[in-house]
């Protein structure tokens, strides 16, 4: 519910401000963009710590979400921009030794990043590819277990629940975005995010995992 | 300036929305929603065969560390740790009594065998029993091994029913309409008994004068054909029978056990030999397939024995029950454990019991069964039953 009127706030607050009239991409100039970004991490484990079975790594798979931006022109070529969105939701799966045992549970996670960004070409450019850099706060929330990592951690005990944790990396980001007309455009762009996290078990455990992931995104932008 | 500061404020809201959720449980039911678990075999699935007379009186009745909570942990065997992951009942003993040893010993407050399954209204399906054999009918600790006016070779032989597993097999099906169930969870572990009375028989041929060589030749071949006769009982008993998800256990590495290490380095190694060979016999006869799963707890235990830190253990050598104290771990409970183990107080569960393999010179801690349920969980899980 609160989801949804925020969202509906973003939309209306976009229809508002398209009355005035604007150009594209120049000192002063706030974009809002709506879009669908992925999230494929690139995991190494560590092994699970003992107590557990030996050789016990887990993976982490791609997860999608509706993804928010809003830039802020500082010059016709730099831009600041700041991503946020709907949170993601990462299946846990088992690897080395417990590989295919599956699912063994789910995360959420939310990383919202602010990147600095070079903006190519001149600010009335149709096509403006972009790079940039910038910090990446990490949290990890929300998370489920499964019958199987219970039973291969507290077997016949109460059920495993995995700890999520918040931590810093860093994004690196390539895109490029293209005039429809004075106000609208589109936008694509590919990231990589450094970033490490650990997770814990409610049974001790823990393992610690290089996410790493590749981002790719689209989406639809308003510039005011 | 200010449109952007309402955006941004509006987007790290969205952001940062259901950002305070916890964490959660998760679907912990089974992939496969079983209904009832099938056990067969010897001491090391027993939930309470023997749990009348003396040894009720005595709060045994597991081959572990005896009493709920004992050392901490929820559950005492493998097949308790398992079923209560699997949301299925405590698993009761199938069939319970101690024999008579009387006039040759004092009585034991023995109890006619009687069946607790579907045969009397009952609905406990453990049919494992401490000493029973693949085939043979007579095991550790049963009645006939005792010798008038002669200590038993031994050390529990209180009138063990020992009833074998092909019997074992054969009384489910006699007493449950000769057929499993495709929701049942079927688990199999045996041959230790088989290895223990044929180290027996080579000990007494060896001391009567017979060649080693001809007497270990003969132990590794019975161990062998014991094997080969589990696999054929498992097929044709079991698989054959309608059981679609059932679990092999094969023989841990006895040759590691306090039981063993006595016997020397050459003892180990005849030990070890028996177990392969038995292990070897049981994985080539049993039928592979979709409704079989082979844990390999041979290598496990080597594993834990090689690296013990990894599984949180600390002594795989030596026993946590004070064996001068009970002669088996059927007795043992927390106040007959080492000095080195005992609980801070009567009240106190024995935590410290939790770094041992051992609870006497061959049985698990109820941490060691607990290792071993997290072994079958795991390789249930890759199966896609769990």
């Amino acid at each position: 519910m609160k989801k949804h009127s925020i969202a509906s706030a973003l939309v209306a607050a976009a229809a508002l401000c398209a009355a005035g009239a604007a150009q594209a991409q120049v000192a002063g100039q706030v974009m809002v963009k709506i879009g669908w970004n992925k999230i494929m991490p690139k995991v190494r484990s560590t092994e699970l710590s003992p107590p557990a079975l030996p050789g016990s790594t887990i993976d982490i798979k791609s997860a999608s979400a509706l993804f928010l931006t809003a830039t802020y022109m500082i010059t016709d070529n730099i831009s600041a921009e700041f991503l946020g969105g709907l949170p993601y939701k990462h299946d846990i799966i088992g690897t080395g030794s417990v590989m295919g045992v599956g699912k063994i549970g789910s995360i959420h996670q939310i990383s919202p990043t602010v990147l600095l960004e070079y903006r190519f070409m001149p600010a009335d450019a149709p096509l403006r590819p972009y790079v940039g850099a910038g910090p990446t706060f990490a949290k990890f929330y929300g998370s489920k277990g499964s019958a199987a990592l219970t039973a291969v951690t507290n077997p016949g005990g109460s059920p495993t629940t995995i700890g999520g944790d918040t931590e810093w990396g860093a994004t690196l980001a390539a895109g490029a975005n293209y005039k429809i007309d004075k106000n609208w455009f589109v936008d694509a762009a590919i990231f990589k995010t450094f970033i490490n996290t650990k997770a814990q078990l409610s049974t001790g455990q823990t393992t610690k995992a290089r996410l790493n992931p590749v981002s790719i995104n689209a989406s639809i932008g308003y510039a005011f | 300036m200010k449109k952007f500061h309402v955006l941004t404020t509006a987007l790290a809201a969205a952001a940062f929305l259901a950002g305070c959720g916890g964490n959660e449980a998760g679907d912990q039911s089974p992939r496969v929603a079983f209904t009832a678990m099938v056990s067969f075999g010897d001491s090391l699935s027993d939930v309470g065969s023997y749990d009348v007379g003396v040894v009720k009186a005595q709060g045994g009745g597991h081959y572990s560390i005896n009493g709920i909570g004992a050392t901490g942990l929820l559950w005492t065997n493998w097949t308790e740790f398992l079923a209560a992951t699997l949301k299925l009942p405590v698993p009761c003993a199938a069939e319970k009594g101690l024999t008579p040893l009387a006039p040759y010993v004092p009585s034991l407050g023995d109890e006619t065998p009687t069946f607790y399954d579907a045969s009397t209204g009952g609905s406990c399906l453990d049919y494992a029993q401490g000493g029973s054999r693949v085939t043979a009918p007579v095991g550790p600790g049963n009645a006939a091994l005792v010798v008038p006016g002669v200590t038993s070779t031994y050390s529990n032989a209180i009138g063990q029913l020992t009833v074998p597993v092909i019997t074992q097999i054969g009384n489910y099906l006699a007493h449950n309409g000769g057929t499993f169930s495709d929701k049942q969870l079927v688990t199999v572990l045996a041959g230790g008994n088989d290895l223990f009375m044929n180290v027996a028989i080579f000990q007494a041929q060896v001391a009567g004068g017979q060649d080693p060589t001809v007497a270990a030749t003969a132990a590794v071949t019975a161990m062998g054909q014991a094997g080969g006769e589990l696999a054929a009982y498992v097929n044709q008993m079991i698989l054959a029978k309608g059981a679609t998800h059932v679990v092999v256990v094969n023989l841990p590495d006895v040759s590691l056990t306090p039981y063993a290490i006595a016997s020397g380095a050459s003892g180990q190694a005849l030990v070890k030999q028996m177990a392969v060979t038995f292990n070897t016999q049981l994985q080539k006869g049993l039928t592979a397939g979709a409704s079989l799963v082979y844990v390999d707890a041979f290598t496990a235990s080597e594993d834990q024995a090689t690296n013990m830190a990894q599984y949180g253990l600390t002594n795989v050598t030596t026993p946590a029950c004070d064996l001068t104290v009970v002669g088996s771990s059927l007795l043992c409970t927390k106040a007959t454990l080492i000095p080195a183990l005992a609980p801070s107080s009567a009240s106190a569960p024995a935590t410290a019991a939790n770094t041992y393999e051992y609870a006497d010179s061959v049985h698990p801690t109820p941490y060691g069964y607990r290792l071993l349920s997290e072994l079958v969980g795991e390789q249930m899980a890759i199966k896609g039953w769990l």
